[in-house]
Order: structure tokens, then C-alpha cells, then sequence
């Protein structure tokens, strides 16, 4: 009940913009980040498909040891891995229990924790790769992998449109509490002050529709007006986007260390 | 997308739904991501999406810019901006996301039609929840080794992600999908439509009769769509490996790590190749049992 | 110096007689699903390196007739074309959007949209690298650089201000290097401060640069101080293409289209009228014009340094206005620092003259209360409130430095200050939109901080300074209707209908009001206010972004508001609204209370003034150049003053000038 209680009071809109607006702008810069964006994916890529395929537990507990170096190596908070390791756990562990009243027995405890290795690999590969990159270099690196301009326009107008979104929609969501009523208890766990909010963030996405409607009109006229279209069937611009993109020692070093490894793995296994 | 549709849009039309879709779920979906929920043992109850906004969006425009604008602006705002990208696993949402949407749009011939709205919704939510329910027992199921000599494994599976699909479709899809939907679209039809300088949908638009869908029906269809949808997002990219090959043209000195990184996208291919054939398998045979809970 | 630079020969341009920059014969559009053309055969010529301003009334073409240069129409608006549009000698038919877009650069009314990236660089690089262009890095940091922008290159775009987003759009349309610029309504979004600094911008490109400049625009004082030519339209026709001074003169045309000539023409104008002297050939349309012309009749040693004084000081207080909200960002590039010298000069000096004998409450310092004036009942009282915001970096900004405020029933208070003084924080914490980081706010015994907002509104109405904000419905009568609804006020229906009728919302009342034009917005926005008829009203900004007409409209509808709301705070810019309305104007300044007191009081401060950053109307300069105290708000009253003192003048040879200091 107090847990609720504070948890109403520290709720404030602005609060939430705040932090919100500190995870989305202030990506750190890790050391795994300065790696060549291409040279990343395609590794993330090669370690989210490749564990569904093995099975020997030395291999898998191999390449989850090596996760859990990369990812602390791109200095994600330990406290990120700590969560994640505690949801697998929590999840797989779930499903023994109940697998025990279907007529399981502890023998379905080995391929469990198989799954878990292999969940738990896929998983640390993609944070290694993607908390610590900053999200426009994600996006130059797919777009020369070959995923459309649009999504990495797309990715940068959200950047630039997510405050202007969120002062509209604070603005919205306090005409309707300024012209609106309250529920006079907040009942029960603060169930009917919870509901009120809900239902108001509901309510409120109706006058944003209209106003971002409006807003989108404006913004790919002028986006015809700055050569955007043009700049999509443009091959020369694509390739002029990406090309700050260098292929480095040290992506080279990265790259083949990292195949050395899972080869002696496999040799092991 | 335009084999039947009369609903004929000029490129800049279909950028502004894109983008209007795509900030205001993306929005909505930072918010869903910060509502607390509520942890019930395996079982999780929470407000998974706002699903309302697409749908609603999907109905009144064309359904494909709406639905792939809405998927992405959930892997934009909801993951890459929250520093939560997930790679592949964002793919799949992706896919069965907007594929949902897509169809719960292209159900609705009259938007002012409150029946046809509402099974519409429920149409779209079933269809996502279904795809995520088969895709995680997939996954499950790939990645036990010898999964049917597990006992019990099975029907734990499918016993947590049928309660929580239920939880999904009965919860979210009722609070924040059908009844969103239903007091939204009557309202926006007629009104949004020329803010972006395009005409309100037609009632007479030739989209097909779905209105009574079996379970199973729509499960192989929906795979079988699923696919179609993959492949056809895909021929509107430019995945193109040629381009990215002339970066590199001076790098090609070092051998040995090229061989290597070949190999490993030459598996990466066959890879997903192999895991679409047997999650094909695995969700025609979960899919018997997965339709139980609801049946 | 505004009227200097219009009789400066264009040495600077290019000499490119042989064709005009944009020539548009005969060209009539409708858009599609439309039956009334927009354009109707228009007719006009644009010679390469002029200022050209482009006005008429609401709906005559004006936008529609710059998206023909850039070929948004008819290649992006499908629609019924005629006609032929020439750049630079060439048609235009056959070159796509993306190509005439490379030779003119279009920045919106909402430039807020035509921002797409998140950065400042980015933005710039945008078009460039749309294009392929391989210098892009190189045009855009030129093109930043030639709008002051270049120190804030690394800056998320959230972080400019609004004149800086301005710029910056302008700097992403610069990025291409286009010949030709058009700037549609650069003063409507903009407050009059960030609107000059755009139009010192849009001066240098066009003196020093040679860009052919054209503006939408209907503030005739900007026109008169930096435009060369004034194009008029009416219903889709240009009516005529003048050089600025006799554009302005034609007060007819201006009077039929609701266009509000400069109060120097104005009060002129209506001078001449009232002595019965032959209509002029010319009225002066400047400040300085002006000065000489009646400093000219009253034959007094009036000297031109406060015009002087007057650009100079707007330079100096854009600068204060940045690093009040930004910390020290210089925004000021090389061309401006020698004003800004200047400027500190003139500050030096004034500050030595006015110092001693005029100073008022310090900064700083509480009000000085004024027991006798008040009525004992406060309805607001703020003690020490102050009030911090954490901004994204972890840093906390002070806002308000601990308030002490009494404001009584029946007060119509103005809060003015520069931006950043603390004007509309101050009317959240009245609204108990935010609560005080430190002292306490009361409201009719209320203490906000235990109060939720929705308790509170039933007293204390708040107005946004956009009115887009508040529209929640569909419709602009359940608009108004729907805070009676919710909170089940008895006779609700009865409450709309007066309150329909009150604000002329009754032929209006089935339409989205998000369709209605600014000014029915506004009222709109003030009907839901003073619908549940609370005690105390507050109105941010209520005469931003409105035309002139639409302003005068707002007067009005500010005295009706009296008969509903006993007690209304505005935060505002607008000196003529302050000195028309106010029973007491608080001046802020850096979260502080610089001085508290009525207009008249205020307005006779010009340390108060230079300090707090106030931007006043024309006839106000004009009074204070002239010498004339308490200066006048408007123009009607500075000529009606003017004629008093010259029938004086004349009638005792040799009598005293009571009014002239």
C-alpha cells in the first residue's frame, strides 16, 4: 500500500520525460562502439542464429562465458546483466516446475539449462551489440547492410520528434485533467486513480492523432522541398552517408579473434 | 500491396501515414513500457501495447504503410530509444506485428461500421498474440534438443504461453484495443482524412469477406501469409549485398577472416532457411494443442 | 537606419538585368476538390538580389503563390493549372520538385515540422547530402555560419530556442545555396525579438549575399524597416508591385484588406487629418523617418540616437535572451558585434544618466507593498516561491528566486519580462501545474502544493499560449461544454449557450475547432476558460502569433472576458495590450520581481525597460524619441498628443510645452 502511495507520488509527468529523454540522448560511448557498425552486426548475427544449432554444453557454456566478457567489455551495467540472467532463470525455471506436474522428472533439468545457455547467448550478444552502439551508427550500419534509407530517416526523425511529441501530448493529457474530474478516492491499491490515468492516456492520443496528422503533412512537404525522395533513388547519396564508415585493425582483430575462439570451441566439442 | 486496392495514394501520401503511425505508437509504446505490471508467478499481467493506435490508424488509411509504420515505430521509440534493441527478436515482432494490424485493416470495408470494427480488432490482436505464442513454444522447441522426449515440457509450454496469450487477448486486447478502436475510429473517420489531404476510404472497396474465421483457418492462413508478408516487406527493401561490398574492395587483403565471416553468413542463410521449414512444423503441430486454451 | 539601406545602391548584387529572378505570367491553380481557384491569373516579376514582401488578407494566395517558385505546385499539389513560371529566364515546367528546390529555398510558417533531424549539423547536412553533394559538411557549416548558428553545431535541435529553430530552418534551405529565399510569416510564430534577429539574418544574405529574399509577411513594420518591395494580393491576383515607402502609403488598399499599416504611418497619417493639412505625398513609414517628420513639426532639437539606440538594443537583448535560457551561447556572429559594442556603450551611458533618479524596486528585492491600494482579500498569495526544473544533463535551473506576491480580486494583471524571466512559470504556479520548489503559493486559501490540478481548475482557468493545445473534442461546442459535463455543473447547456453567444462561437459551433484561423481559435480557447467561470483566469501569450486584425478582435474580446472572470493575469510581449488593459503590470527579470506597479509607472522607467528586456510598441519609441512622458501606447493617442501640443504651440507664440520633458 505505501509502495503504491510512493510510487503515485513520484510519478510525474515531467519525471518521466526526464528520464526518458536521458536514456534516449545520453547513449554512452563504449569501447565496443567504436567498432566498425558493419563488422558488429554481422558478428551479432552469427551468435543469435548459430547457438539454436548446438547442443554440446561445452561449446554453448563456452560462448556464454565469451558474452559475458563482450558485454562487460561494452560496459553495460552489471545490473542490466543481473536482470536478464534473473528473467531466463526465472522463465526456464518456470517451465521445469510445471513440467513437473505434467509427469516431468529432474532429468528435464539438463536441456532446460541448454535452453538457458543458448537464450542467455542470443540475448547477451544483442546487448553487447546494441546498448553500448549509438543509435544512428546502428542505422548506418543496416542501411549498408542493405535495409531501406527510410528506416534510418526514420530512426533520426524519431530523435528529433519525440520532444515535440511529448510537450503535446504533456500539454494534452493537462487540458483533460484541467478540464476534467478526478475520481474523489483513490480506492482500493489506488486502483481507480490508476484506471483514471489509463483511461486518460487513452483519451488523450484522440487530439494527438489530429494535431500529428496535421504535423506529418507539413513535414514531407518540406521533406520534397530538401530532396529527401530524391536522395532515396539516389545511389551516390546513400553511398556519400556511408562513407565515414571505416574497416579498421582493430575490427579486423575483433573479427578474427572472435572466430578463433568458437573455432577452438568447436574443436573442443 | 496494390492488387486489389482502389485506394490509390501518391508516394507523399503514404509517407505522411507512415509517419503519423509511426511517432504516435511509438509514443504510446514508451509509455507501455513504463506502466508497471503485475508478475504472477510465469504468468505476466500487464498492458502489453497500445494497440488501438494502429488499428485505428490501420482502418482508416491504408493498412500497409499504417501497419509497417506502427511495428517500426515501436523498434524505434520502444527498443533503439530506450537502449533495448533486441536484433533478430525485434524481426519477428516486426513482422507478426504489422501483419496483424495489416489484416485487421484490410477486414474493415466500412469503418463506421461498429461489428465489422470490433471483429476486425479482435481479428488483428488474436492473429499477433497467436504469432508470438507459436514463435516463442518455437523457439522452445528448437532449442530443446530432443524436445518431445522431455516429458512434460510440452504441455508446460503451451500451458504458460497459452494463459499468458489469454491474458493478452482477454486483457490488453479488450482494454486497450477493442474498446479504444471502437470509440475512436466513428469519431476520427471523415475528420483525419483531409488534415493529410486524402480522402476518406471508401465504403465500396473489394477487400475480402472475413467475417466468420475459423481457429484453424487462420492459423495456416496466417503462416502461409506470414511468409508472403516476409517476403513481400522484402521486395519493397533494397537488401542488396552488392553495395556493401564495395566498401570493403580495398580491405581484402587479410584472407582468413573473410573466409571465416563468408562461412558464417553462408550458415546464417542456410540457418534461417532451415528454422522458417521447421517452425512451419513446429507451429502446425503446436498449433493443434496451442488451440486448445481458447477453444 | 531602417530607411538608409533602402536608398543604398544594390552594389552588392550580382548585375543580372537581362531576366528576373521568378517571373509568373498568368497562372491560375485550383485544388483539387476545390471549385473556387486560389490563384486567378496572376502576374508577377522578381528582379534577382531584391527584398520583396509579399501581403494581402487571410486566404488571397499568398503561400500558394510562393509553393508555385519551388514547383510544389503543380507537380506536388495535383491540381488545375494555368499559366507560365519562369527562374531566372527559364520555365520551370519540366524540372521536378528536387530540382527547383536546389535553386529556392522555402522555409515554412511552421518551421517547427521542417526540422527532421535530431541535431543542428545534422539538419544542415540534410538537403546536401540528399543530393549527393560530396562538400556537404563544407555547405552546411557555411550555411550555419551565415545564421549565426555555427557554435551550436553540436546542439540537439530541443535545445534552441525558437528563433534559433527559425534559423535553423533557414540554415537547412541555405544549405543547397540557393538564389532565391522565401520566408513564409517569419514574425507569426516568433516573438519580436527572435523576429528581428531572423530579419538582421535575412538582411545580410540579401545585402551581402545577393540572395533574392521574398517574405510572406503582414507585420508592416518589418516590412518598412528591411523590405525593398511590397507585392499585394487580393483574391489570387497580384494587385500591385510598390517600393516599400509608397506601398505603405497606400492606406486604402491596406484598410480594405484588413492590413494595419506601421503606427508611424498611422499616427502620421492621422496627424495630417486632424491639422488639415494637404494629404501628403508620403507619410514616413520608419521610426527614424517618423522622428524627423514630426520632430520636424515640433521643430524641437530632437536628436536620432534613441533610433540608433533602438536597433542596436534589440541586438543586445536577443543575446541576454539566449543566455537567459541557454546559458552564455553566443548566437551573435562578427557582423553584429560591432552593434554589440555599441550597444554596451549605450548601456554604459544611459545607465550613468538614469541611474540615480529613477530606480525602482531592486532586482531582486520583494514588491514593495503597497498597503493602502490594496483591497485586504489576496486571492493569490505567493510567499518566497521559487521554483527549480532539472534539466536533462542533471542540472538544476533556477526559474523563480523566491517571489512574494499579493494579487487581489478584481486585478487585471500583466506580467511582462524577456523570455526566460519567469512569466509562464509563474502562471503554473498559480494553476498548480507545478508546485513550488521552495515558499508557498496560495490560492483562495488553497495551498497549491496539497491540491491537484483538477481540484484547483475549478477556480483558476488556464489558458496555453497555443489553443491547438486545448482542444480535446471535436467539435468547438463540446469544447466548451465539456468541463460542465464532467464535472456536472447544474444548467451546463445554459452556461455554452451564454458563453457561445459571449465569444461569437455560435456560427462557429459545429466545426473542429483545430480548422478555425488563429483568432477564432484564440476565442475558442478563452470560451473554455470562462466557461466554468472561475475566480481567477490566466492567459499565456494571448496576442502571440495573431495578425493585426485578429489582435485588435482580441481586445474586445478581453473586455468581455471581464464580465465573466473577476480576476485575470496575462503573460505577455505585447506593450500595446499592457498599456491598454492592465490595472498592474509586474515586471519579471531572472526569476525575479524587477518592478511592480501600473503601466504608466512602468513605461516611465527606461533603465526598467532596458533591462527587463521589454520590446515596445512604435508609438511608445516614437514618444520616448520625442520626448514625450508617459509615452503613448497606441498611434491614435500619439497623434491626438502631437495635435494638442502643436495647437498649443501655435496658438501662444511663445508658450510653454507642458508635456516635453
Amino acid at each position: 500500500m505505501e509502495l503504491v502511495r510512493n510510487w503515485f507520488n513520484k510519478l510525474s509527468l515531467d519525471r518521466i520525460q526526464l528520464e526518458l529523454m536521458n536514456t534516449a540522448y545520453g547513449s554512452g560511448h563504449a569501447s565496443l562502439s567504436r567498432l566498425d557498425p558493419r563488422g558488429l552486426l554481422i558478428w551479432y548475427l552469427f551468435f543469435a542464429i548459430m547457438p539454436w544449432f548446438v547442443n554440446s554444453l561445452l561449446v554453448l557454456a563456452g560462448m556464454c562465458l565469451f558474452m559475458v566478457v563482450t558485454t562487460i567489455l561494452s560496459r553495460v551495467t552489471p545490473f542490466i546483466i543481473f536482470v536478464l540472467c534473473l528473467g531466463l532463470i526465472g522463465q526456464v525455471g518456470w517451465l521445469f516446475v510445471i513440467s513437473l506436474f505434467f509427469g516431468g522428472d529432474i532429468s528435464s533439468a539438463l536441456p532446460l539449462l541448454k535452453l538457458t545457455l543458448k537464450l542467455s547467448v542470443v540475448s547477451l550478444a544483442s546487448i553487447t551489440v546494441f546498448s553500448g552502439m549509438d543509435p544512428e551508427k546502428i542505422s548506418d550500419g543496416l542501411l549498408a547492410l542493405g535495409v531501406p534509407a527510410a528506416f534510418s530517416f526514420s530512426l533520426s526523425y524519431g530523435y528529433r520528434i519525440l520532444p515535440v511529441l511529448f510537450e503535446e501530448f504533456r500539454n494534452v493529457l493537462l487540458s483533460y485533467r484541467l478540464r476534467g474530474k478526478a475520481p474523489e478516492h483513490p480506492g482500493l491499491l489506488y486502483w481507480r486513480k490508476g484506471a483514471y490515468y489509463l483511461k486518460l492516456l487513452v483519451y488523450a492520443f484522440f487530439p494527438l492523432m489530429l494535431a500529428t496528422a496535421k504535423r506529418s503533412r507539413t513535414t514531407v512537404e518540406a521533406l520534397e522541398t530538401r530532396g529527401f525522395s530524391y536522395g532515396l533513388k539516389n545511389p551516390a547519396a546513400k553511398k556519400l552517408k556511408l562513407s565515414h564508415l571505416r574497416f579498421q585493425t582493430r575490427d579486423v582483430l575483433f573479427l578474427s579473434g572472435s572466430a578463433a575462439y568458437v573455432a577452438v570451441l568447436f574443436w573442443f566439442g | 500491396m496494390s492488387r486489389k486496392s482502389l485506394y490509390t495514394l501518391t508516394s507523399s501520401q503514404k509517407m505522411m501515414i507512415f509517419v503519423l503511425s509511426m511517432s504516435l505508437y511509438g509514443l504510446s509504446n514508451m509509455f507501455t513500457e513504463l506502466i508497471p505490471s503485475l508478475q504472477l508467478g510465469p504468468i505476466e499481467l500487464s498492458v502489453e501495447y497500445f494497440a488501438f493506435i494502429p488499428l485505428t490508424l490501420c482502418m482508416l488509411f491504408h493498412p500497409f504503410y499504417a501497419a509497417v509504420g506502427a511495428a517500426l515505430g515501436e523498434v524505434i521509440f520502444g527498443e533503439l530509444m530506450l537502449g533495448q534493441f533486441g536484433g533478430l527478436g525485434e524481426l519477428e515482432k516486426f513482422l507478426t506485428f504489422s501483419f496483424a494490424m495489416y489484416v485487421a485493416g484490410r477486414i474493415v470495408r466500412n469503418p463506421q461500421n461498429r461489428t465489422q470494427v470490433g471483429i476486425a480488432v479482435m481479428t488483428g490482436v488474436i492473429i499477433h498474440q497467436l504469432c508470438s505464442s507459436l514463435v516463442d513454444i518455437g523457439k522452445v522447441w528448437i532449442g530443446v534438443e530432443e524436445f518431445e522426449a522431455v516429458p512434460g515440457l510440452a504441455e508446460s509450454v503451451v500451458l504458460v504461453e497459452g494463459v499468458s496469450f489469454l491474458n493478452d487477448v482477454l486483457f490488453s486486447g479488450i482494454l486497450f484495443a477493442l474498446l479504444p478502436t471502437l470509440y475512436l475510429v466513428p469519431r476520427l473517420y471523415g475528420k483525419i482524412e483531409p488534415l493529410l489531404g486524402i480522402k476518406p476510404r471508401e465504403k465500396s472497396t473489394r477487400y475480402e469477406a472475413a467475417g466468420v474465421v475459423s481457429p484453424k483457418l487462420v492459423l495456416t492462413g496466417t503462416l502461409l501469409a506470414l511468409v508472403a508478408f516476409g517476403a513481400e516487406s522484402l521486395s519493397e527493401t533494397d537488401w542488396n549485398f552488392g553495395e556493401w561490398d564495395s566498401g570493403f574492395a580495398e580491405q581484402l587483403g587479410d584472407g582468413a577472416i573473410w573466409l571465416s565471416i563468408g562461412a558464417a553468413a553462408v550458415v546464417a542463410i542456410i540457418v534461417l532457411l532451415a528454422m522458417r521449414a521447421k517452425k512451419a512444423r513446429a507451429a502446425a503441430q503446436a498449433g493443434d494443442t496451442g488451440g486448445v486454451p481458447h477453444a | 537606419m531602417p530607411n538608409e539601406h533602402r536608398s543604398l545602391p544594390a552594389s552588392a548584387m550580382p548585375e543580372k538585368t537581362e531576366s528576373p529572378a521568378i517571373e509568373i505570367i498568368g497562372v491560375s491553380f485550383t485544388y483539387p476538390g476545390s471549385e473556387q481557384p486560389v490563384l486567378n491569373g496572376a502576374n508577377l516579376s522578381v528582379a534577382p538580389g531584391s527584398f520583396t514582401a509579399i501581403i494581402g488578407g487571410n486566404g488571397c494566395g499568398k503561400s500558394t503563390l510562393c509553393k508555385l517558385f519551388n514547383g510544389l505546385i503543380p507537380h506536388y499539389y495535383s491540381g488545375d493549372f494555368e499559366g507560365e513560371v519562369k527562374l531566372g529566364g527559364v520555365p520551370s515546367q519540366g524540372q521536378s520538385v528536387a530540382e527547383l528546390s536546389r535553386k529556392v529555398g522555402y522555409v515554412y510558417q511552421d518551421f517547427e515540422n521542417q526540422l527532421v533531424r535530431p541535431t543542428v549539423l545534422d539538419e544542415a547536412c540534410f538537403a546536401p547530402l540528399n543530393y549527393g553533394l560530396p562538400d556537404y559538411r563544407e555547405r552546411a557549416l557555411r550555411a550555419l555560419d551565415l545564421c549565426g548558428l555555427a557554435p551550436l553545431a553540436s546542439r540537439f535541435i530541443w535545445e534552441l530556442s525558437g528563433g534559433q529553430k527559425h534559423l535553423l530552418a533557414l540554415a537547412g534551405a541555405l544549405a543547397l545555396e540557393p538564389d532565391i529565399l522565401v520566408v513564409d510569416e517569419p514574425v507569426s510564430q516568433l516573438d519580436p525579438r527572435h523576429a528581428r534577429q531572423v530579419y538582421e539574418v535575412l538582411r545580410r544574405l540579401n545585402r551581402i549575399h545577393g540572395k533574392t529574399v521574398i517574405v510572406i509577411e503582414h507585420h508592416t513594420e518589418f516590412i518598412a524597416d528591411y523590405c525593398r518591395d511590397v507585392c499585394l494580393m487580393e483574391q489570387g491576383r497580384v494587385l500591385w508591385k510598390l517600393p516599400v515607402t509608397e506601398a505603405l502609403n497606400r492606406l486604402d488598399d491596406l484598410a480594405r484588406l484588413g492590413i494595419q499599416p506601421p503606427e508611424a504611418t498611422q499616427a502620421a497619417a492621422r496627424l495630417a487629418a486632424l491639422r488639415g493639412t494637404a494629404a501628403q505625398p508620403l507619410y514616413p513609414v520608419t521610426t527614424g523617418e517618423a522622428l524627423r517628420h514630426f520632430g520636424g513639426l515640433l521643430e524641437g532639437p530632437i536628436g536620432e540616437a534613441d533610433d540608433r539606440s533602438r536597433a542596436t538594443g534589440d541586438t543586445r537583448d536577443i543575446g541576454s535572451t539566449e543566455a537567459g535560457t541557454f546559458g552564455a551561447i553566443g548566437t551573435i556572429d562578427a557582423a553584429d558585434a560591432a552593434d554589440a559594442i555599441d550597444a554596451i556603450d549605450a548601456t554604459v551611458v544611459r545607465d550613468a544618466i538614469s541611474a540615480a533618479p529613477t530606480a525602482r524596486n531592486p532586482v531582486g528585492g520583494p514588491a514593495e507593498p503597497k498597503p493602502d491600494q490594496r483591497p485586504p482579500a489576496a486571492v493569490i498569495r505567493l510567499s518566497q516561491a521559487a521554483l527549480n526544473y532539472r534539466t536533462l544533463r542533471k542540472a538544476e535551473h533556477t526559474v523563480l528566486r523566491g517571489l512574494t506576491l499579493d494579487i487581489a480580486e478584481g486585478e487585471r494583471v500583466a506580467l511582462v519580462g524577456n523570455n526566460g524571466a519567469g512569466k509562464s512559470s509563474l502562471l503554473r504556479l498559480i494553476a498548480g501545474i507545478a508546485r513550488p520548489s521552495g515558499g508557498s503559493v496560495d490560492v483562495l486559501g488553497l495551498d497549491t502544493r496539497s491540491t491537484s490540478v483538477e481540484e484547483l481548475s475549478k477556480h483558476v482557468a488556464f489558458v496555453f499560449q497555443n489553443p491547438e493545445d486545448m482542444f480535446i473534442e471535436d467539435s468547438v461546442r463540446k469544447e466548451v461544454a465539456y468541463c460542465l459535463k464532467k464535472r456536472g455543473y447544474p444548467d451546463a447547456g445554459a452556461t455554452v449557450e451564454t458563453m457561445l453567444r459571449s465569444f461569437r462561437l455560435e456560427e462557429l459551433q459545429d466545426r473542429d475547432a483545430r480548422l478555425l484561423s488563429g483568432g477564432q481559435q484564440r476565442r475558442v480557447s478563452l470560451a473554455i476558460g470562462a466557461a466554468v467561470r472561475p475566480a481567477v483566469m490566466l492567459l499565456d501569450e494571448p496576442t502571440a502569433n495573431l495578425d493585426l486584425a485578429t489582435r485588435e478582435e482580441l481586445l474586445g474580446t478581453l473586455r468581455e472576458l471581464e464580465r465573466h472572470v473577476r480576476t485575470v493575469l496575462i503573460a505577455t510581449h505585447d506593450m500595446q495590450l499592457v498599456a491598454g488593459w492592465a490595472t498592474r503590470v509586474i515586471v519579471l527579470h531572472e526569476g525575479r520581481v524587477a518592478a511592480d506597479g501600473t503601466a504608466a509607472e512602468v513605461f516611465a522607467d527606461p533603465e526598467l525597460i532596458r533591462r527587463a528586456g521589454l520590446a515596445l510598441t512604435q508609438s511608445m519609441e516614437l514618444s520616448a524619441g520625442l520626448g514625450l512622458r508617459p509615452p503613448c501606447a497606441a498611434p491614435q493617442e500619439l497623434a491626438d498628443r502631437l495635435h494638442r501640443i502643436l495647437a498649443e504651440k501655435e496658438a501662444p507664440s511663445h508658450g510653454a510645452r507642458p508635456q516635453l520633458v
